[in-house]
């Protein structure tokens, strides 16, 4: 990230100002002022550009003249000349800080930042099912290195636009003006540099994609060795996978030595043609001296000159090989900005408050190709208790990304208190359920923040009541701050079973009128597992309860079980009237005392 | 550190013939100015000579070949700095791959999983950098510095002083400059960091964080991180482009000093000519164009410290396993934990206190328990891959402290908790345990674990692909594909650990009454924290918080144990009579 932010390669050359790149155009805009202010400080470098090789040449030629007419005083005639040199060094060193902090400043603030502040805000209106299907890493990757690398976009106008051309044209003038004999081998001679090492960048980057796409798997490799570290020694398999990593690891390298010898050569070649262009002046020149009589401070202008012109150059070629990779994270970037978002009815209903859940003729698949629901029908009254039951993987969590709209059901309707749950936003029906996953989530923050996340406005009390409920309280007293502990999700100060215990307290706190509960205590020691199951019960006393149900007592308790298997409902009913079925459901509890 | 450079040994010779090339190259590129203020003082002396501008052509011509001379020199020399670099990069990883697979699982646990890959693939990838940063970069700034130096002492002694004064002045300004910058990027590179795990925190818990309708709160909190990033990021950025404007300065001030100097040199006729300030000035020019080439990479230098501290950690690790040579014992399946403990290192409390087992051979027996009560510390001890600390640990009587690891791990055939499979086909996966199984007893192995269907229904049959990690199959398929892997293997003990849970109760009735039968004779041992997996096996031992709490068969533990009675109540409400 920090070196992408000012650094990368050059690459190849296609059409710059297709889709994405007017779309970029358009987002530097709002940075207009700041551009047009680094365009006039630019103009202000190339003065000092153009002036640096004029003065520097002038004192030169003193030296040469006085060569020839040794009239006294040389030092001092000097002086005034190099002091106006000094003070047009001091300004070019300040003027370039200047305009890097301003262009830093402006670039960082506003366009990366507000890059990250619209993907994020975009975040909020995107589907959970979007986030179930994108890694985290992803997301992450645009939102920083592929903000960075968009806002290489922005210096990349200033730098290339104009700067470069600008200051590339008026050095070309200056040239030709001061001598154009002279010049033309320059003007010649240099873009054939810059097309060299952009030549040679294309190259590059082939052996360079490679060389990248094996570094991935050499980090997989090594990911995997190292999270299945025990069941490799388990099954002495050391050696085996120590040939496969140190093979593909050769292999990585192979690829990457011509790639970085391929990009690291392409300044030499450009100073090699560079000199090429100044023996020519120096021929030229020489032979103008002799028999044109030339002053040999124009040369020594020319060849001070040359050396300006060929910086716009490389920054030019570098620049625009640079845009087709600004262009593909800009793309990518784009990408999340422009998915569609989800819709939402924003009337505001008074949310019924019962708890009647009914379920009429409901469709629902996550890929159309495998149909999953198809017409479930189901009538929960207030207060009872839903036992969601089958074996892993079968798609028990599709009940609560319906009841919770993480995800859209096709055909039917969902009614609470008998209205449709379609006309109320989708934040007033979540508001209506409290949920506790198997998947404790705590964010970074402190334990009471954590507690209190459904209901922010909760006081210490009520967050201390709650936590007493959910036998919390005796745990946090006991961590170094107490309530005031800093907590995340891989913290080691509270084991998993603890966490279970915080994202209870967490749903009794919001009290809301439905609850969703996955009873899985997988990793919980049994003195913490009884704590949680006191405590979930105290959570389901008078709600109606969805619960993905893993204990026989709430089996057995329920008043409707549903039977899933492979992600569909196949059975049904109570305890009772499932065993009497003698279907998959009483082969399911049967088979529990089988031996 | 020395651990770390002795893998460098080897390329000494060509680091010493990349050095003399591009030393060649430097030396090329300085004595370009000079000939070309040769030519021009010539230019104006000669003028009057007939063959002056075939003198002209004549430097030209050598200008020519210096300049191919410096090209090819410096390709050449990169040509082996990237050779030397490649070669010692894969050196240290396969080392250091090495060494991490020979170190104890309780260091590598303490420097964990992740960390580890950053180290081999991350860190290494800044100690490759910055080798090649200096092979091919860094050494020829003094290089450059010495031949400007003597190049300028040739021609007046007195302005090789500037550049003797102004060179180290501004090398050291760039030092002190750099903790400067240093600081201000950990900065910066924390902020980036605490925002990363923003985002995937948010991403991660957007259910919940949906559920409670807090997405503005989630928004407002990325929104202040991103800004303070921003901030640190221009404070850190801006900091090191100071470096740029302020070295062309320092150099460009220096021309003109010797501009001056030369002026007045000249005048008292030391013999210093016009085109002699000329070179001088250009030396100044392309020693400053190497030192803002390399300015850049001083920021590396932070993240090398880092590397080579973390690398160090592996490399000169002592924290290694016992090496003792397998001997190819088979065991009978007796073991024999005679008052074992064990307390992890830097821990008050021990993980296991006094358990005293001892497991007959053909024995099936359970050892049932939550998290933190001290299960998979035995399945660790049962593998070697930890000591106990306290009593001792027999196989057939034989201490397993005086045993190879190898030797254990051959007796060992296990199912591990997080079922641990490789990214490869199914074939290759079971074979891990049995390398030349046929497909005959592979397909048997996966219909014992209750998975064959579901492998008989990919069209590549045994050849599917398991993605890392198995990503793509479910926790329960991952579950039996690592139990038929476990199976597969020919060994007197089989270990289970927690290796049912994501299976439903049917088919973990079928796969337990199959291994019965496969595994009839041998020594099994199923850890677990289900009441229904223990409660069938010969005798089940109740661990709570590291100690014994009961042992015995269901009936027994039932009248005798109340924590046993307390797990099978709230597992199975009683319901089982």
């Amino acid at each position: 990230m920090s070196s992408s932010e000012r650094n990368g390669k050059a690459k190849e050359k296609r059409r710059i100002f297709d889709e994405t790149g007017k779309r970029l155009m358009r987002e530097i805009r709002p940075l207009g002022g700041w551009v047009l202010l680094s365009a006039v400080l630019c103009l202000v470098l190339i003065g000092c550009a153009v002036a640096i090789p004029e003065l520097m040449g002038a004192l030169i030629n003193r030296l040469y003249e006085w060569t020839e007419a040794r009239t006294p005083g040389l030092g001092r005639s000097l002086l005034p000349g190099l002091g106006l040199l000094l003070g047009v060094y001091a300004l070019q060193a300040g003027v370039t800080y200047g305009k890097y902090y301003m262009l830093q400043n402006a670039v960082s603030r506003y366009f990366c930042a507000g890059f990250r502040i619209r993907l994020s805000e975009k975040l909020r209106r995107l589907s959970v099912s979007y986030m179930d299907k994108t890694p985290a890493g992803d997301v992450i990757d645009r939102m920083m290195d592929d903000v960075s690398d968009m806002a290489s976009s922005v210096s990349g106008v200033v730098d290339i636009l104009i700067s470069g051309f600008l200051q590339l044209f008026v050095i070309a003038l200056i040239l030709i003006i001061t001598d154009w004999r002279m010049a033309i081998p320059v003007i010649l001679l240099f873009p054939l540099s810059v097309f060299l090492s952009a030549k040679m960048a294309t190259l590059g980057e082939e052996h360079w994609d490679k060389h990248f796409d094996l570094g991935g798997k050499l980090t997989s490799l090594a990911e995997e060795a190292f999270t299945n570290y025990p069941a490799t020694k388990a099954f002495n398999r050391e050696e085996e996978l120590q040939k496969k990593y140190d093979e593909l690891s050769e292999r990585h390298q192979r690829k990457g030595i011509l790639g970085y010898f391929l990009s690291s050569i392409v300044q030499p070649v450009i100073a090699f043609v560079n000199a090429l262009a100044y023996i020519a002046v120096i021929v030229v020149g020489g032979w103008l001296i002799l028999h044109r009589g030339v002053p040999i401070g124009t040369v020594v202008t020319i060849i001070l000159f040359a050396r300006q012109f060929s910086s716009p150059l490389e920054r030019i070629a570098f620049g625009l090989g640079y845009i087709q990779h600004v262009k593909a994270s800009a793309k990518r970037v784009f990408t999340i900005l422009d998915l569609p978002e989800e819709e939402d009815p924003s009337g505001i209903v008074q949310p019924p408050t019962r708890g009647r859940v009914e379920l009429r003729h409901v469709d629902f698949s996550y890929d159309p190709k495998k149909p999953l629901i198809r017409d479930l029908n189901m009538d929960v009254q207030p207060g009872q208790k839903v036992a969601i039951v089958g074996p892993t993987g079968a798609g028990k969590t599709t009940i609560v990304n319906l009841l919770m709209r993480f995800y859209d059901i096709q055909a039917g309707r969902i009614l609470i208190d008998g209205r449709d749950v379609s006309e109320l936003s989708r934040a007033e029906n979540r508001k209506l359920f409290a949920m506790v996953l198997q998947d404790t989530w705590l964010f970074k923050g402190t334990v009471a923040e954590n507690v209190a996340y459904g209901s922010p406005e909760a006081t210490r009390e009520e967050i201390v009541r709650a936590c007493d409920s959910a036998y919390c309280d005796h745990f946090i007293r006991r961590l170094p701050h107490g309530y005031d502990t800093v907590i995340s999700e891989d913290s080691t100060a509270v084991s998993s079973g603890q966490k279970q215990l915080l994202t209870i307290a967490r749903a009794l706190l919001a009290n809301r009128p439905l609850l969703i509960l996955d009873e899985a205590t997988s990793n919980v020691d049994t003195r913490t597992e009884l704590l949680i199951q006191k405590a979930m019960d105290r959570l389901m006393g008078g709600r109606t309860c969805f619960i993905i149900a893993h204990r026989l007592s709430t089996i057995v308790d329920a008043d409707l079980i549903l039977v899933i298997r492979d992600g569909q409902i196949v059975e049904q009913g109570t305890h009772r009237s499932l065993l009497e079925q003698k279907g998959f459901y009483y082969e399911l509890f049967q088979s529990q005392y089988a031996i | 550190m020395r651990k770390l450079l002795s893998y460098l040994k080897p390329y000494r010779g060509r680091i010493a013939l990349a050095t003399l090339l591009m030393a060649v190259s430097a030396i090329c590129d300085l004595l370009l100015p000079t000939l070309m203020a040769d030519v021009l003082d010539k230019g104006v002396y000669g003028a009057a000579e007939a063959d002056t501008f075939g003198y002209i052509l004549k430097t030209a011509g050598w200008m020519l070949g210096l300049s191919l001379l410096s090209l090819g020199s410096v390709a050449g020399g990169y040509w082996v700095v990237y050779h030397v670099v490649a070669g010692y990069t894969w050196n240290l990883r396969s080392a250091l791959f090495r060494r991490i697979h020979t170190m104890t699982l309780t260091e590598v646990g303490s420097i964990g999983a992740s960390n580890l890959v950053t180290r081999t693939t991350h860190d290494v990838g800044t100690l490759n950098e910055v080798i090649s940063m200096l092979c091919g970069g860094i050494l020829i700034i003094p290089l450059m510095f010495l031949g400007g130096v003597v190049l300028c002492m040739r021609k007046d002694i007195y302005l090789s002083l500037v550049i003797i004064c102004v060179v180290p002045l501004l090398l050291g300004a760039g030092i002190l400059l750099s903790k400067r910058i240093e600081h201000l990027w950990e900065i910066a590179d924390g902020q980036c960091d605490k925002q990363n795990d923003l985002v995937r925190e948010r991403l991660r818990g957007i259910r919940v964080i949906r559920a409670f309708d807090r997405e503005r709160h989630a928004h407002a909190k990325i929104t202040d991180a991103t800004r303070v990033m921003a901030d640190n990021l221009i404070r850190a950025n801006v900091s090191m482009e100071i470096i740029d404007p302020a070295a062309a300065f320092v150099l460009n001030t220096a021309a003109l000093l010797i501009v001056y100097l030369g002026g007045v040199r000249m005048e008292r006729g030391s013999g210093l000519t016009a085109g002699d300030v000329f070179a001088i000035i250009q030396y100044i020019n392309i020693i400053l164009g190497a030192i803002v080439s390399v300015s850049y990479d001083i920021v590396m230098l932070p993240h090398v410290r880092v590397a080579v501290k973390r690398l160090s950690q592996i490399t000169e690790s002592t924290a290694l396993e016992e090496d003792r040579p397998a001997q190819g014992l088979s065991f009978s399946g007796a073991i024999d934990l005679e008052h074992i403990g064990f307390t992890y290192p830097g821990s008050s409390l021990p993980a296991l206190s006094d358990v005293d087992v001892h497991i007959k051979p053909g024995e099936w027996v359970s050892v049932i328990g939550g998290t933190g009560s001290g299960k998979t510390t035995l399945t660790e001890l049962l593998l070697a891959f930890r000591a106990p600390t306290e009593g001792k640990l027999r196989f057939d009587g034989q201490d397993a402290a005086k045993l190879s690891p190898k030797d254990v791990r051959a007796n060992v055939s296990c199912s591990l908790q997080k079922s641990m499979l490789y990214a490869g086909t199914v074939a290759e996966n079971l074979r891990m345990g049995k390398p030349d199984a046929t497909d005959e007893e592979l397909w048997a192995a996966l219909e014992l674990a209750r998975i064959a269907d579901f492998v008989r229904e990919k069209p590549e049959g045994l050849n599917f692909r398991l993605e890392q990690a198995g990503s793509n199959v479910s926790g329960g398929q991952k579950q039996r594909l690592a139990i038929a892997r476990a199976v597969l293997k020919e060994a007197p003990i089989y270990i289970f650990d927690d290796s049912f849970s994501a299976l439903d109760f049917l088919t973990e009735a079928e796969v337990r009454r199959a291994l019965g039968e496969k595994l009839a004779g041998r020594t099994r041992i199923i850890i677990t924290q289900r009441v229904v997996s223990a409660m069938h096996s010969d005798r089940i031992f109740v661990l709570s918080d590291g100690a014994l709490a009961g042992a015995g068969t269901h009936e027994e533990l039932l009248e005798s144990c109340s924590i046993y009675r307390e797990i099978y109540l709230s597992q199975t409400g009683g319901g089982a009579a």
